[in-house]
């Protein structure tokens, strides 16, 4: 039985191939021309680690696992990405041990590395080490046409961070639990916004723009800080350019959204995975509607419903290909006709299937 | 009352004929029924070794019934004893896979029966057609094919053979085993007490049923899915990248899948990514079901474990043998040390050991083949 | 005679009596006791103790999210077969956590299927839906 390239594409599908074949056969699949001066690439993202020490030089096995497995699969991709994103939470009590486990981790990836601050790494030294080992915790960056911005999303009330906690493990402690109560909203603030407005500010209305964040910059379920307080202020920043997209971790779990012209995409974690928030019964919290659920984890799966993802960029829009451990592999990229994102698979509710309901 | 019995023990014998126990009913594709002379022809061709370039190799060399339809070999051998790349999986119980061949490249019974006869390390026909001239000179079988599928001789294609075989195929089912009549036959002492304890390592410590799954009122003892577990794949980690890379290139320009597997063992170790090109199913094989393992060692996907108690200590050393090796990152998730006891393993074997169907309960010693000695396969 | 039968059926309606009532004050009370161990499953929830590496039930469910407990006892395709809540936590602190069985019924047990509960408050029973 022979297998010829037309065979080989229709076997092995649209999401599979594009891990191996040109970005031209994205652009094919949504069959738009392309913009001048703008060049299709392909990015790689791995978030959400937690990697988390026990004692010494013990540390969980299960999130080791799924950093070091994203990180051997991302290095597989080809065409070889152009960079890739490390999206935040790296650690998990944000200690130096476990930010140097990670770093060590991430130094087999074979690209250059962006990296996203998440609370796990923030709220114990406010992002010192975090710093020493990656850099600024907001910055911006230019990519072949497309404006890049990385915020540090995680920030949240002066009180509650400099005022309420009598140490700062104590004040990680209390962050590290997502459902915990004594909990505080995530937020950009006011400095950074000013930061974002400046930075923005003599860039085209018709330059692409990314943004890289750790909280969702929308307002999800406050309850597991699927949120960002001034959520609508950052998007009123962004709202007066033609293409934004909004890459998010923190969430674990697939979900996408289009305010405005903002199409929103999370990223998967490396580590476990969350359930939706609609499925606390107490919470009244729904996703957006035009979220098609991941497959709900099976727990003995130590990687099901985890997993990383690459991001094509074609005409200054991004499909968001996820690799999944023991699923069928998922995109969800902006379709220009319905303007927002959409499960190039699964998006129509006659496709769904029982996986995606059973929550 | 003794002809009660009598009467009770034959309807349970018929029972057991038509439906074993711990077994569901065996699914029938719709376009190929069961019929009595379609199984006799079926089973006919899968035994007949002028389906070979050198006229010496059937179906039946790799999947002897004697030897629950395996050869006992670590890989197995084709004509003139070339050594292919993996291990011959049972044809028992093979009828409920969701897919066949140890990474899954055939959606089917009647798909699986068209690649041995063509790949140059199996039986290296040339072509189908040159099996089809085989048949058609012969009365017996154009005789078979015209009462089975109606069919005259210049009519007859690869197809209705491959539809002949798989039938064959799904009538070689076993259960009834000692663990059936235990578990679901509520026989308290069809097992010894060691074997009832391996069963509870297998449910609890030893993690095992998650993929080697049982049900409520049967067990196939698998999932069939595909999952890394640290064989092949960990002897190569190194070379992962450059060969996964020129592997999916050589693909895409054409080469055959079925060919390319078992031609070369680092390929062969690649998997169901081979089949898909994922890059999360590096290194991933299906899941066999467990019934009759005792008789169909030596195990894994390239034979490279030779008793149970080797596969247990491999997963108990959380997906590699040695336990010092360096484990592979692409590993399954389900997979990782399970801290077992020496009676832990002993019982864990012991329950497999009882998963043994009664027709092959006695052990028999495989014939010995040319592939002793025998040169890997070459393109 | 007569004294005595008197004597029983009086002692009869008097014991009778105290069975079925209870007031507004047990009420409050017996329910303050099941919050005191639904907050002690909540404790459990978010502590390392259950296990041996560190991780908690929260990690994965926070707010006991997706445990499902309205939909016990069911086929549970980890243990093959039909089984019970406090069986599928069993397997979790077994699995994801690396930790021992608890009892059934062991107080810890109880509390943290009282706090599982508690977090589904309201939602109907479906008994074997997956």
């Amino acid at each position: 039985m022979k297998i010829d390239r037309r065979g080989f594409l229709k076997r092995s599908g649209a999401a599979a191939a594009a891990s191996v074949l040109p970005v031209s056969l994205v652009k094919l699949a949504f069959g738009q021309e392309q913009s001048a001066g703008q060049q299709d690439f392909t990015f790689a993202y791995i978030s959400d680690s937690h990697i988390q020490q026990i004692r010494g030089a013990q540390f969980v096995r299960n999130w080791d696992q799924g950093l070091k497995r994203a990180v051997a699969e991302a290095n597989l991709l080809e065409p070889a990405p152009d960079f890739v994103v490390f999206g935040g939470d790296l650690a998990q009590m944000g200690t130096k041990a476990e930010l140097d486990h990670g770093a060590e981790f991430l130094s087999a990836l074979r690209y250059p590395l962006h990296c996203v601050m998440g609370e796990h790494d923030y709220y114990l030294d406010l992002g010192e080490y975090w710093s020493e080992l990656f850099g600024d915790q907001w910055y911006s960056f230019d990519h072949k046409g497309v404006h890049f911005v990385v915020l540090n999303s995680v920030l949240t009330y002066d009180e509650w961070t400099f005022e309420r906690w009598e140490s700062p493990e104590r004040r990680m402690q209390e962050m590290a639990g997502l459902d915990n109560p004594n909990g505080s909203p995530f937020m950009v603030g006011e400095r950074q916004r000013e930061w974002l407005r400046n930075d923005l500010a003599n860039v085209p209305r018709t330059t692409p723009i990314v943004v890289l964040s750790h909280s969702p910059l929308q307002k999800i379920y406050k309850g597991w800080n699927f949120w960002t307080e001034d959520a609508e202020e950052v998007q009123a920043i962004l709202a007066p350019f033609e293409k934004v997209t909004v890459l998010y971790g923190h969430v674990h779990q697939i979900q996408y959204n289009q305010i405005g012209s903002i199409a929103f995409h999370s990223v998967m974690a490396t580590a476990w995975p969350w359930p939706y928030p609609s499925t606390y019964a107490q919470s009244g919290a729904y996703v957006p509607v035009m979220t098609v659920p991941m497959n709900r984890a099976d727990p003995f799966n130590e990687r099901d419903a985890t997993g990383w993802q690459f991001i094509d960029v074609h005409t200054g829009r991004a499909a968001v290909h996820y690799t999944l451990y023991d699923n069928k592999n998922r995109t969800v990229a902006y379709n220009a006709a319905t303007g927002r994102p959409e499960d190039l698979e699964y998006q129509h509710p006659a496709r769904r299937i029982p996986p995606q309901a059973h929550y | 009352m003794r002809w009660m019995l009598l009467l009770v023990s034959l309807g349970a014998a018929w029972q057991a004929a038509a439906q074993p126990l711990g077994l569901p009913p065996v699914p029938i594709p719709e376009d190929n029924p069961q019929t009595p002379a379609k199984v006799a022809l079926g089973e006919r061709l899968f035994n007949d070794v002028r389906f070979s370039s050198t006229g010496t190799v059937s179906c039946a060399n790799c999947h002897a019934a004697a030897t629950a339809f395996t050869d006992g070999l670590p890989v197995s051998a084709g004509i003139d004893g070339l050594l292919g790349t993996r291990n011959a999986p049972t044809i028992v119980n093979a009828a409920y896979n969701a897919t066949q061949f140890w990474d899954g490249r055939s959606p089917t019974l009647e798909d699986q029966a068209l690649h041995p006869f063509v790949n140059p390390v199996e039986m290296a026909m040339p072509s189908h057609d040159a099996l089809l001239e085989i048949i058609r000179g012969d009365r017996e079988y154009t005789r078979a094919f015209r009462n089975v599928f109606g069919v005259r001789p210049a009519e007859i294609r690869i197809e209705h053979v491959t539809k002949a075989i798989a039938a064959f195929e799904r009538t070689q089912i076993a259960g009834d085993s000692p663990f059936d009549r235990w578990y679901f036959g509520g026989e308290e002492n069809a097992i010894s007490d060691a074997a009832k304890r391996g069963f509870d390592v297998f449910l609890g410590d030893g993690r095992c049923v998650s993929c080697h799954t049982i049900e409520q009122d049967h067990a196939l003892f698998t999932d069939h899915r595909f999952h890394n577990v640290g064989i092949g794949v960990n002897e190569m980690q190194d070379r992962i990248a450059e060969l996964a890379k020129a592997f999916l290139i050589a693909k895409a320009e054409g080469i055959d899948v079925d060919v390319a597997v078992l031609s070369d063992a680092d390929t062969s170790h690649l998997g169901r990514f081979a089949v898909t090109g994922d890059l999360s199913e590096i290194g991933a094989f299906k899941t066999p079901t467990l019934r009759n393992i005792a008789r169909t060692a030596p195990y894994m996907h390239d034979g490279s474990l030779a008793t149970l108690r080797e596969v247990v200590e491999h997963y108990n050393n959380g997906g590699v043998t040695p336990a010092d090796a360096p484990v592979n990152p692409y590993l399954s998730g389900g997979i990782r040390p399970l801290n077992l006891t020496e009676q832990q393993i002993d019982d864990l074997v012991a329950f497999m050991e009882s998963l043994t169907s009664p027709q092959f309960e006695e052990l028999v010693e495989p014939e010995p083949v040319a592939a002793l000695g025998g040169r890997r396969g070459q393109q | 005679m007569r004294r005595l039968l008197l004597a029983i059926v009086g002692a009869a309606a008097f014991t009778a009596a105290q069975a079925d009532e209870f007031t507004e004050a047990d009420l409050e009370r017996w329910a303050a006791h099941f919050e005191s161990v639904a907050q002690e499953g909540r404790r459990l929830w978010t502590s390392a103790e259950l296990g041996t590496n560190g991780v908690a039930c929260g990690q994965c469910h926070p707010n006991a999210a997706n445990t499902h407990p309205e939909t016990y006892p069911k086929f549970q395709k980890q243990l093959g077969r039909v089984a019970q809540m406090w069986e599928m936590v069993n397997w979790c602190i077994r699995n994801p956590l690396e930790g021992t069985d608890l009892d059934p019924g062991d107080p810890r047990m109880t509390a943290l299927l009282a706090y599982m509960a508690k977090e589904r408050r309201g939602v109907p029973i479906e008994a074997g839906k997956h």
